[in-house]
């Protein structure tokens, strides 16, 4: 490759993701879902980020091979633990695959069930990252008030689905149970609660010095690089580009229960923290109207052990963004190809660009704000330039690091 | 025993080493289920707290280490050094059924089937994921010896 | 869907067209992928490249790079030789594909002429083994693979 055609790669971001000797560190930045842990080697003059390298693959598993060795069935919980956060977006993604391949439709009921709990997920996904947020920012109360009222998703979560986590809920064909009796109550209750607490946390990102003083500004995406790095979900939208799977290509019951996509044109992590809230507003009213609107009828069909010949492609929106599957049939019981697009597999370029200009102080914030999940932050390699010195930083240097910074201005 | 362990300051140094059990977490290619509901633990519902646990994120400063998922090829030999960092007395706990022996990834071109493989562990604590009431019983029991109930106060 | 584009383009790359329902393919010649994936692009709203699939389907690997806007897909598909798959990159024109061709080269061994990230491992770990086939590859052996990274 030339020089000249390097410096174009470069100027197109593509050349951020290289990374050198001096960059490797110890210890992996591990990040907690499956395939994108990063770790991120900064460039520094002085206090600001002149380049980033990035290495991803520490929690490489191979879980597509694996994919290819199981059942058509057996597929859905191996698939559910690629992540640990967004495992129904998975379940119902991969399943949805399966179900266009073979031409089955789903019983209303099931669609509904669903998009229920797909919209739980997005709740408790979008507090738990909001928690994180407070935590990085030296807001700690915020992280545990926020941990608090999060459980009461879960206990929703587990009535419902029998497990916190991996819920192993959505199966070929529709659900696996029916709701429980008496669940539209403490559903009612819970949501009211929460929108309640949104209300409230609204207000403080809005007001609270400690919060706006990180945020606003920070890791600011202009829309015309959202275009070039394709980033999914809130990322993206937050740039003023309003771009949602469930309005665009509706799945499972949202052509009826459609939710209302909020952008912004800030691009900064301020905006996308106003974003995730109202989202998280936006999910309990559709929670409250699909309970309203639920339809009797079966939750599930059977399904046959044999796909079809095909391929077929599918996606959702997971809480993250667009979660991408690919699926192809040979026409026997297993699966001759499954691929997988993680959200954050798309938002690690976006993040190489935000990172860039800003301070040192300033990066896990950036790095929280893109919502990767939090372990990659965990380690630092810092290379400061001129001098060639590198030094290590965890995490929890890096946030005391920060919050020195800031508290010297006011 | 030996007679140091058994003076006054070897008392003592076991008598508090137990009431304030740092831990330190290490995510070896995990899904990211566990290490939710790890911190989850540490969170009000919970509050691991006030069993003394806290979370500390250098693994010098820590007795416990915490290992969650299948550990990678990545991971294997970063998982070893941390391991060698903790200074001694040092317990590993192996959370979740892919620390354990693999879970659902046994059998995939880069993942150990358990962490036993790698470092010594004390405990296992199954689940996939662990609910946060099992990782508290667990680590009590850890450093007690007892189940928590039954522990003399 | 944009029928007459997507003919369009399939006239003017030498490729095929074949639409079924709310997925669109066009089957191209390695040469031209890079120029089809720009014209798919250029359609008002289709920019967003979801990721790129690489399949082993025996003598050959199949690519196909999924585009995607409202209720359709567009994928690009073309089918590169096994003993020494290459193409050139498509990230001077779409930044987005560096990442997704870092990993197809990763996972089956096609190398994108002008990527940036080539030569380089992207998920797999730096002790995979050299004379293993990579992992998606159909002779790759699971078993064999861990053996020889010291993972038994």
């Amino acid at each position: 490759m030339s020089e000249e055609q390097d410096r174009e790669l470069r100027k197109t971001g593509a050349g951020l993701m290289e990374y050198s000797p001096e960059g490797i560190m110890p210890f992996g930045p591990v990040h907690p879902s499956l395939k994108e842990p990063e770790y991120f080697s900064l460039l520094l003059e002085g206090e600001k980020i002149v380049d980033v390298q990035a290495r991803i693959g520490y929690v490489h598993r191979g879980i597509e091979r694996a994919g290819q060795d199981n059942t058509w069935i057996k597929n859905i919980y191996l698939f559910e633990r690629v992540c640990g956060i967004c495992s129904f977006a998975h379940s119902i993604a991969y399943s949805q695959a399966v179900e266009a391949l073979s031409g089955f439709v789903v019983p209303k009921r099931g669609r509904y069930i669903r998009t229920i709990i797909a919209e739980l997920e997005r709740i408790h996904s979008h507090l738990l990252w909001l928690g994180l947020v407070g935590h990085w920012t030296g807001f700690d109360t915020l992280f545990m008030w926020i941990w608090k009222d999060r459980e009461r998703v879960l206990d929703l979560i587990e009535a419902i689905t029998g497990n916190r986590v991996h819920k192993s809920y959505s199966t070929l064909g529709g659900v696996r149970r029916d709701l429980p009796d008496g669940i539209a109550e403490s559903m009612k209750k819970e949501m009211e609660f929460i929108q309640k607490r949104v209300d409230y946390y609204s207000e403080l990102v809005r007001t609270e010095q400690t919060i706006v003083v990180r945020t606003r500004g920070v890791g600011r995406l202009s829309q015309d690089a959202a275009r070039r790095l394709c980033p999914v979900g809130p990322l993206l939208r937050s740039t003023g580009i309003s771009r949602d799977v469930r309005v665009e290509d509706p799945y499972a019951a949202y052509d009826e229960i459609v939710p209302e996509v909020k952008t912004s044109n800030e691009g900064d992590i301020a905006s996308l923290l106003k974003l995730r809230l109202d989202e998280v507003a936006d999910s309990c009213r559709m929670i409250l109207e699909a309970m309203a609107k639920l339809p009797e009828g079966g939750y599930k069909i059977a399904f046959p052990r044999v796909v079809p010949r095909g391929d077929s492609v599918f996606h959702v929106e997971a809480p993250r963004g667009e979660l991408f599957y690919f699926v192809r049939s040979a026409g026997s019981i297993k699966p001759s190809r499954v691929k997988i697009r993680t959200p954050t597999m798309a938002n690690i370029l976006a993040a190489t660009e935000m990172l860039k200009g800003h301070t040192l102080a300033d990066v896990p914030v950036v790095l929280t704000g893109m919502d990767p999940c939090f372990g990659c932050m965990d380690r630092l390699s810092v290379v400061e330039a001129g001098s060639g010195r590198e030094w290590m930083m965890n995490g929890e240097q890096l946030r005391t690091f920060g919050i020195e910074y800031y508290s010297g201005k006011g | 025993m030996s007679q140091a362990a058994d003076s006054f300051s070897g008392r003592f140094r076991r008598w508090a080493r137990k009431r304030s059990i740092w831990v330190f977490h290490v995510n070896a290619a995990s899904c990211n289920g566990c290490d939710i509901e790890i911190l989850a633990a540490l969170t009000p519902r919970y509050d691991a707290e006030r069993f003394g646990v806290e979370l500390v994120p250098s693994p010098r400063h820590a007795d416990v280490l915490l290992v969650t998922g299948t550990v990678n090829a990545q991971m294997k030999d970063r998982l070893r050094d941390v391991y060698e960092q903790i200074p001694e007395p040092k317990h590993v706990v192996a959370i979740g059924a892919c620390a354990l022996g693999g879970g659902v990834m046994k059998g995939c071109y880069n993942v150990g089937h358990g962490i036993d493989k790698v470092i010594p562990v004390d405990l296992y604590i199954p689940g996939c994921p662990p609910r946060p009431e099992a990782l508290l019983f667990g680590i009590i029991k850890l450093v007690t010896g007892e189940p928590p109930d039954r522990r003399e106060e | 869907m944009d029928s007459q584009a997507i003919s369009e383009i399939a006239a003017k790359t030498g490729g095929q067209a074949f639409i079924n329902g709310r997925i669109a393919t066009i089957t191209v010649k390695p040469e031209m992928l890079r120029d089809a994936c720009a014209m798919v692009s250029s359609i008002p709203g289709l920019y967003h490249l979801s990721t790129i699939t690489g399949i082993d389907i025996g003598e050959e690997i199949e690519l196909q790079y999924h585009f995607w806007k409202e209720r359709e897909f567009v994928s690009v598909r073309t089918m590169v030789g096994k003993q020494s798959p290459q193409l050139r990159t498509v990230s001077d024109v779409l930044p987005s594909a560096v990442l997704y061709e870092a990993e197809v080269h990763d996972m089956l061994g096609v190398l994108f002429q002008g990527n940036a990230l080539m030569g380089r491992k992207l998920l797999l770990p730096d002790n995979y083994p050299k004379d293993a086939p990579p992992p998606l590859r159909k002779e790759a052996n699971p078993e064999e693979i861990r053996r020889l990274m010291g993972l038994e």
